[in-house]
């Protein structure tokens, strides 16, 4: 497989760009709040990459997040602006959990996460083919729909009877082996891995990727070219709906230490928001949200040191993580710096 | 008598942000109470040299300089208190405001209360349109009229603001004959009252009906100024293309029996649901060009899309070698032989986004050479498939990895029809094929249709060029409002008849 390096060099250098970036203004919000921005990024890229644990924390935190920026990624790449990754995590981590504890694999938990991951994305891909409904619309409010159900779901149906604050657990026999002893780093973190390169693969190595990509460019194109759009919107859902209930499954069943999902959904709510950032960052091309995926996993796991060692709140983290995503998903702004400077 | 010119432009050259050197230093200028024409081939430069002269582009070097006092202008607006307006070629009206508002837009008086005096206004445009001989209906919605009377608005709008030098930008593009000559009156009657025209063209017959003066352009760099008294459009030609260019067409006579497509009684609706084709019917054969002619938006379109699959078909029937494909999907009619170069080359033709390689493949991917096992696409027999066509068809290319927005009109146009062609169709579709495309492109594509016709294809060509339908057809077809006007032969008619049928007016012979 042959990869274009020109085509990757200058994105690349923008997305650096925009990391610094948003990285000296978090480094000001910090000073102006009253913290050494100094000492809170030592503290933060040491918790992160310092040692081999904090390694493991930073690709454990990328795990889940890869994939959900696949969904947004993926969707980007064929003309949808899919933000219901969210919703659908939900849904992939229950069906991992009900699966595994009825045959206690981790294929069947695998697959559980892939037929929910499809089954809700579905939703929003009839609307959009029959109906005409503009897929943002329809995630954004599907989100609070899976939301809630998936809430009344673990709290009625599948509460764990010793401990109601959370629900069954994934059993032993399905879960991923932990590639370093002591930490959350399991080999699900392979399985993100290789949808990302199963991703970048579809896209530009078969021909249903070519007709998803054509059609997300130009639909006009597309139909003269004999693509038919509506399945190429829907192949585009199914493969969105994979990642994102992929993330849930292997959330549950490669994730220690608690398998289960933690009361009001903690362990798992939020990866779909953050998938849109890294995928953003990574251009959503999967094989930059592979590494975007990792930064922002750094993020997460240095959070926990800055905040212990800097003392600085974990919502502070969260700011710079915000800066960096507008400063990427702004590329007028380079355009416009390039212009000034030039002058 | 040398009189003092009115605009003068010197040195001016404009580079793009992409790096495009779109002039090289030109010298441009007018005199006062002219008509100057602009001359030249897509891309020379006109349109970018006006757009610098009434401040819609500013340029990246060089001095204008209007009654010998220095200007810079940093809007249209600026340019308009220094008398110089500009229509463009892609009118900027507001559809659905009525002619009077689309006139005093943005001069309407900026209070936030400020009453629009309507009064007044219709009072200077009657006297604008009694001085120059013409009524338009400023009291409905634009979009409800035909173009030449928008384009008269357009002029209106302009002359509204007072300016001294009226520039028209392609003013002829969507015309038929007979608006074509009621602009040029409009045009003489201004010449008249001193006003100063410049009028872009790359129609030689019309630049030498109706300019005093012309200077043409190639490449963003100046040929020359000349008295267009003193010319003759066989020098302007040489000028422009910076060879001796005659298009030089070949067609043997060739006889035709076979029919290859049969429309029987079409009706098709437009986007807004109005019927656009009402029951055509017509028959292409084998060995022919059938040439379909007329003022753009009478129906061509929706015409092309529904034998192409593209667009529903209200009634009747489409039949290719017999089979009936009526309402079939591209896909399946692409697989039966036929071959599509759509009008819209850029948002329907090619995604400009994607590789010449990428392109070429186009409505042809599915095919057994590009497949591979579990669905995979193979790019070694795309590359192939690329280089061989962009070779055989001298469609000039940074690389074939290179993004098609990176090609020139000509050639994004002539690797479209290399695609098409290499379809190894039964029957083109061939929708505006040589539009925008430089002279040289446009003489390859005209010819390449003629072979496809001498090789027995069976082609079906819709253009807005007049005479690119005369030159190319067998037969043709003129439309005018969903219909046929009438099928002749181009042989036996004048252009002149033509031009009354496409204003709708059947030919009697």
């Amino acid at each position: 497989m042959k990869v274009d390096i020109k085509g990757f060099t200058k994105p690349l250098i923008e997305s650096l760009i925009a990391v610094i970036i948003g990285i000296l203004i978090g480094a000001i919000i910090l000073a102006f709040s009253g913290y050494n921005p100094v000492e809170a990024y030592s503290a933060l890229f040491d918790g992160a990459l310092g040692s081999k644990y904090g390694w493991a924390m930073t690709l454990s935190a990328a795990t889940p997040i890869m994939l959900t920026a696949l969904t947004f990624g993926l969707g980007a790449k064929t003309g949808l602006f899919n933000i219901g990754g969210e919703g659908t995590v939900y849904f992939g981590a229950i069906a991992a959990l009900i699966l595994t504890n009825i045959w206690g694999n981790i294929l069947m938990g695998l697959l559980g996460g892939i037929i929910a991951g499809i089954a809700w994305m579905a939703i929003p891909a009839f609307l959009k083919v029959f109906r005409g409904v503009n897929e943002v619309v329809s995630t954004i409010m599907l989100n609070w729909v899976a939301y809630f159900l998936a809430l009344y779901i673990i709290i009625q149906k599948i509460p764990n009877p010793e401990d109601p604050n959370k629900t069954i657990a994934i059993p032993l026999s399905a879960r991923f082996p932990i590639i370093i002893k002591g930490t959350e780093l399991s080999w699900a973190f392979a399985i993100s891995v290789i949808a990302a390169l199963v991703a970048y693969y579809t896209l530009w190595h078969t021909t249903l990727g070519y007709e998803l990509r054509v059609s997300g460019y130009n639909e006009r194109a597309a139909r003269y070219a004999g693509i038919n759009p509506k399945k190429a919107v829907i192949w585009s859902f199914i493969l969105g709906g994979i990642m994102s209930g992929l993330a849930g499954a292997i959330e549950m069943m490669g994730r220690p230490p608690s398998y289960a999902i933690s009361q009001g959904m903690a362990n798992i709510y939020g990866y779909g928001f953050d998938g849109i950032g890294v995928s953003l960052v990574g251009r959503n091309h999967p094989l930059g949200i592979i590494f975007s995926g990792i930064f922002f996993g750094m993020l997460k796991a240095g959070a926990t040191a800055m905040q212990i060692e800097a003392g600085v709140p974990l919502e502070m983290v969260r700011v710079v993580q915000g800066i960096i995503v507008v400063t990427v998903a702004i590329p007028g702004l380079l355009d416009l710096l390039k212009r000034v400077v030039r002058k | 008598m040398e009189e003092a010119p009115i605009i003068e432009m010197k040195g001016i050259i404009k580079i793009y942000p992409d790096g495009t050197k779109a002039l090289k230093g030109v010298d441009f200028s007018v005199k006062q109470g002219e008509i100057h024409g602009l001359l030249g081939e897509n891309g020379a430069g006109k349109t970018t040299l006006m757009k610098i002269l009434s401040g819609m582009l500013h340029p990246t070097d060089g001095k204008i300089f209007v009654n010998n006092n220095e200007v810079r202008f940093k809007t249209p607006a600026d340019a308009l208190a220094n008398g110089i307006g500009m229509v463009h070629q892609h009118f900027t009206l507001v559809d659905v405001f009525d002619g009077l508002h689309n006139i005093i837009l943005g001069m309407e008086g900026h209070g936030l209360f400020s009453k629009i005096d309507v009064e007044k206004a219709m009072g200077k445009l009657q006297k604008l349109m009694d001085d120059l001989n013409f009524q338009v209906p400023l009291d409905v919605p634009v979009e409800t009229l035909p173009v030449g009377v928008q384009q008269r608005i357009e002029i209106l709008k302009t002359l509204y603001r007072d300016v001294d030098v009226l520039i028209l930008d392609e003013p002829t593009a969507v015309l038929t004959p007979i608006e074509v000559k009621e602009l040029f009156d409009v045009l003489k009657k201004l010449k008249s009252q001193g006003k100063t025209i410049i009028f872009i063209s790359h129609k030689l017959k019309e630049v030498m009906e109706i300019t005093d003066r012309v200077t043409v352009l190639r490449k963003g760099e100046l040929i020359g100024t000349v008295n267009t008294n003193e010319t003759s459009p066989k020098e302007l030609a040489k000028m422009m293309v910076g060879r001796e260019v005659v298009l030089r067409i070949e067609k043997p006579p060739k006889e035709a029996e076979t029919p290859v497509l049969q429309v029987q009684d079409l009706w098709v609706k437009g986007d807004r649901s109005q019927d656009a084709v009402k029951g055509l019917t017509f028959e292409v054969k084998a060995g022919e060009i059938f040439g379909i002619a007329g003022v753009e938006g009478n129906g061509q379109t929706e015409l092309i899309e529904a034998i192409s699959g593209l667009r529903k078909i209200e009634k009747g029937k489409v039949i290719l070698n017999g089979k009936n494909i009526t309402g079939r999907p591209p896909k399946e009619l692409y697989d039966l032989g036929v071959a599509h170069i759509p009008e819209d080359r850029i948002h329907m033709g090619l995604v400009a986004e994607m590789s010449v390689t990428e392109n070429s493949i186009l409505g042809l991917h599915w095919r057994e050479t590009f497949r591979g096992p579990i669905g995979m696409l193979r790019w070694n027999k795309a590359k192939e498939h690329a280089a061989k066509i962009v070779k055989d068809f001298e469609v000039l290319v940074p690389s074939i990895e290179a993004p098609v927005k990176s090609l020139s009109g000509g050639n994004q146009q002539k690797l479209i029809v290399a695609r098409e062609v290499s379809k190894q169709p039964e029957f083109i579709i061939a929708s505006q094929p040589t539009r925008g495309v430089d002279v040289a492109s446009t003489e390859y594509i005209r010819n390449y249709l003629i072979k496809l016709r001498n090789e027995n294809k069976a082609v079906l060509l819709v253009s807005a060029d007049l005479d690119e339908v005369l030159q190319l057809s067998d037969r043709m077809a003129i439309m005018y409002e969903g219909k046929f006007v009438g099928i002749v032969k181009p042989e036996e008619v004048t252009e002149e008849q033509i031009g009354l049928m496409m204003g709708g007016i059947k030919h009697e012979s």
